[in-house]
């Protein structure tokens, strides 16, 4: 890719530059290295990079199976395996190369003092930016557990917020009656941005044996099916945000170039990209190259110019 | 920074060509197609991670049961098990399906343990064939291969011309491929084909160790796949003669390049109980890691 095509598609997000809008995803990419395992995979065709999620002590996550194919989309239930945040800091991050792209963090717990301890230890780290992970719907504690009340959420913020100085992401819950009304809370305890959406809560069942499929019982719903779910989300987050000048992260079923424009003109500075890997591997370059055609063709300079550009139809409020 | 990092570019995507598409009794299908960067990197107990329907979000783990470099092709015997094979089975000669592999750690045999016992229970049998195609090309390797399997096999077995101490008289089912590389075989099922086993692999494989003198045991590795309780006789096997066995482990799987941690099995470690990615850690681990 050429350097004019990435400042077309370059994009400031908190004041860091992303090459491209496009975002891989926490927990499709391990952390950060895996996906380079692929021949023609580049972690310059991508803005960013979420590594899995982390938590103060290693986890084991769920029992199998873990992940099963649904219509249109799958059903995952890791429940954040990772090592602990000592030795994705001491031992993972210094194998990155941070020249290729941005990393940001993806940081989870059961307590407030575990997001607290493990913010601040990515705090003193070379990551780029901390996603707060408050819609993980597949741990028994913390999680989506905070993530669905507005003043538990908006007291993970503040909690990470006073120990850490870089750009705090907090990634938002489908899950939950007013995902506006959080975010609105979460701007005020100090979120400088959102990703949204997590995956949607959701079963599949053996009807062999009459136990659900997955080990971990329920799943979150990744991929096309949830695209309009995330779309009308990202749009009534966009609503909150505005105002602040905060940027959002779309992602919910991305799997082509237009699936991504959909959710910068519904309001989202960039675009994560997770599901669709698991089909199409190279698929970030298609939708770095599908952008920059757009925006050809309706005559604009960057990827900024398409954001938040929806014109709705009539005077309906949604 | 600069650092060296190995596993990079290791995996290849690759728009195949079907060259054949088998049907076979039982719902089994081989499949050939044209992958050649595939078939050149594989080894024995690789894995290859294929779309099987453009409409479907999530692409199926197949095992390789046999690869000629030369001419480029990658060859997967499959059974129909839900949607997604359901589609792949479909999928005519002439048509292009995506292949990404080699995937997996390989088996890795012990050159110090030249009587290799090869089980491989239904769709478990092809990482047998291809490992098989491998030892026979060491001159000193001796390896026996047993397959089970309670559909007809996807092949006409032929009576051995190669003799086996140990094996029952009359177990003399044999897979004409291997027969032809020279390599003994024995097939076993419950149901009552011709020439087979009447029994589980496991116990005509306990009749064949049973049968040989300890130097001869001590020169026996085994290495199985197959369905889940298969494997753990397997290993169970593998204790009671003390020997050394690898298993080839399948799961439910997303990215196949260890980037999701879907396909996670649970593993004894140095360090305690672990989750091992199946895709990438595996397929192949050490028995006495996953049966402990």
């Amino acid at each position: 890719m050429t350097d004019e095509l990435t400042d077309k598609l370059a994009i400031d997000f908190c004041g860091l530059r992303f090459s491209s809008p496009v975002v891989l995803l926490s927990g499709c990419v391990g952390f950060g290295e895996e996906y380079t395992r692929v021949a023609g995979f580049s972690n310059r065709d991508v803005g960013a990079i979420c590594l899995k999620g982390t938590t103060g002590a290693p986890r084991l996550g769920n029992p199998p199976h873990r992940v099963y194919e649904t219509p249109a989309g799958m059903l995952n239930a890791i429940g954040l395996q990772n090592p602990g945040v000592d030795r994705v800091v001491d031992e993972i991050l210094p194998t990155l190369d941070f020249d290729e792209t941005r990393f940001i963090a993806n940081v989870s717990g059961s307590t407030l003092e575990e997001y607290e301890a493990v913010t601040r230890r990515f705090n003193d780290s070379p990551i780029d930016a901390i996603e707060i992970n408050i819609s993980c719907p597949n741990v028994k504690e913390g999680g989506v557990a905070f993530g669905n009340d507005p003043d538990m959420s908006a007291r993970v913020v503040e909690t990470c917020r006073a120990v850490t100085d870089k750009p705090l992401i907090t990634k938002l819950s489908p899950n939950q009656t007013d995902i506006a009304e959080n975010a609105r809370r979460c701007i005020e305890a100090g979120s400088d941005a959102f990703a949204v959406i997590n995956t949607l809560m959701g079963m599949a069942i053996d009807i062999d044996n009459r136990t659900p499929v997955i080990g971990n019982n329920q799943g979150g719903l990744s991929g096309p099916a949830i695209k309009p779910i995330a779309l009308l989300k990202v749009h009534q987050v966009a609503q909150v945000c505005r105002a602040h000048a905060i940027p959002i992260i779309g992602q919910g079923g991305v799997t082509t170039p237009e699936d991504a424009i959909e959710f910068l003109i519904a309001g989202a500075s960039a675009v994560g990209v997770g599901t669709a890997l698991f089909y199409d591997p190279l698929i970030c370059r298609r939708i770095n190259q599908g952008i920059l055609d757009y925006l050809d063709q309706h005559g604009l300079n960057s990827v900024a110019q398409l954001t938040d550009t929806l014109v709705l139809n009539g005077a309906t409020a949604c | 920074m600069t650092t060296a990092k190995p596993h990079r570019g290791t995996i290849h995507l690759e728009d195949a060509e079907i060259l054949t598409h088998e049907a076979h009794p039982g719902g089994q299908y081989i499949l050939r197609v044209h992958s050649p960067e595939c078939a050149h990197r594989a080894a024995p107990g690789s894995f290859a991670h294929l779309t099987c329907d453009p409409l479907l979000p999530m692409r199926r783990p197949l095992s390789i049961m046999r690869t000629d470099p030369e001419a480029g092709w990658v060859e997967f015997l499959y059974k129909v098990v839900g949607e997604g094979t359901r589609l792949l089975s479909r999928r005519q000669t002439g048509e292009s399906i995506s292949v990404m592999g080699p995937i997996g750690q390989p088996f890795r045999p012990r050159p110090e343990r030249p009587r290799p016992l090869l089980l491989g229970g239904g769709v478990g049998i092809p990482p047998m064939v291809f490992l098989a195609d491998a030892l026979r090309r060491e001159p000193a390797c001796k390896p026996l291969v047993m397959m089970g399997s309670e559909v007809p096999f996807p092949f006409t077995s032929r009576p051995s011309q190669i003799l086996v101490p140990g094996i029952p008289d009359g177990v003399i089912a044999a897979m004409p491929l291997l027969e032809d590389w020279s390599v003994p075989s024995r097939l076993c099922s419950r149901q009552d084909f011709p020439g087979c086993y009447q029994g589980y692999i496991t116990d005509l494989a306990r009749d064949w160790l049973s049968a040989l003198n300890t130097q001869h045991l001590q020169e026996v590795e085994i290495f199985a796949c197959g369905p889940h309780p298969m494997l753990e006789a397997v290993a169970k096997l593998a204790r009671d003669y003390d020997l050394p066995c690898q298993v080839s482990l399948e799961e439910f799987m997303a990215c196949a390049v260890g980037g999701c941690a879907g396909c996670t099995v649970q593993v004894e470690t140095d360090q305690g109980p672990a989750m091992k990615r199946v895709c990438v850690d595996g397929p192949v681990f050490d028995a006495r890691a996953v049966f402990p």
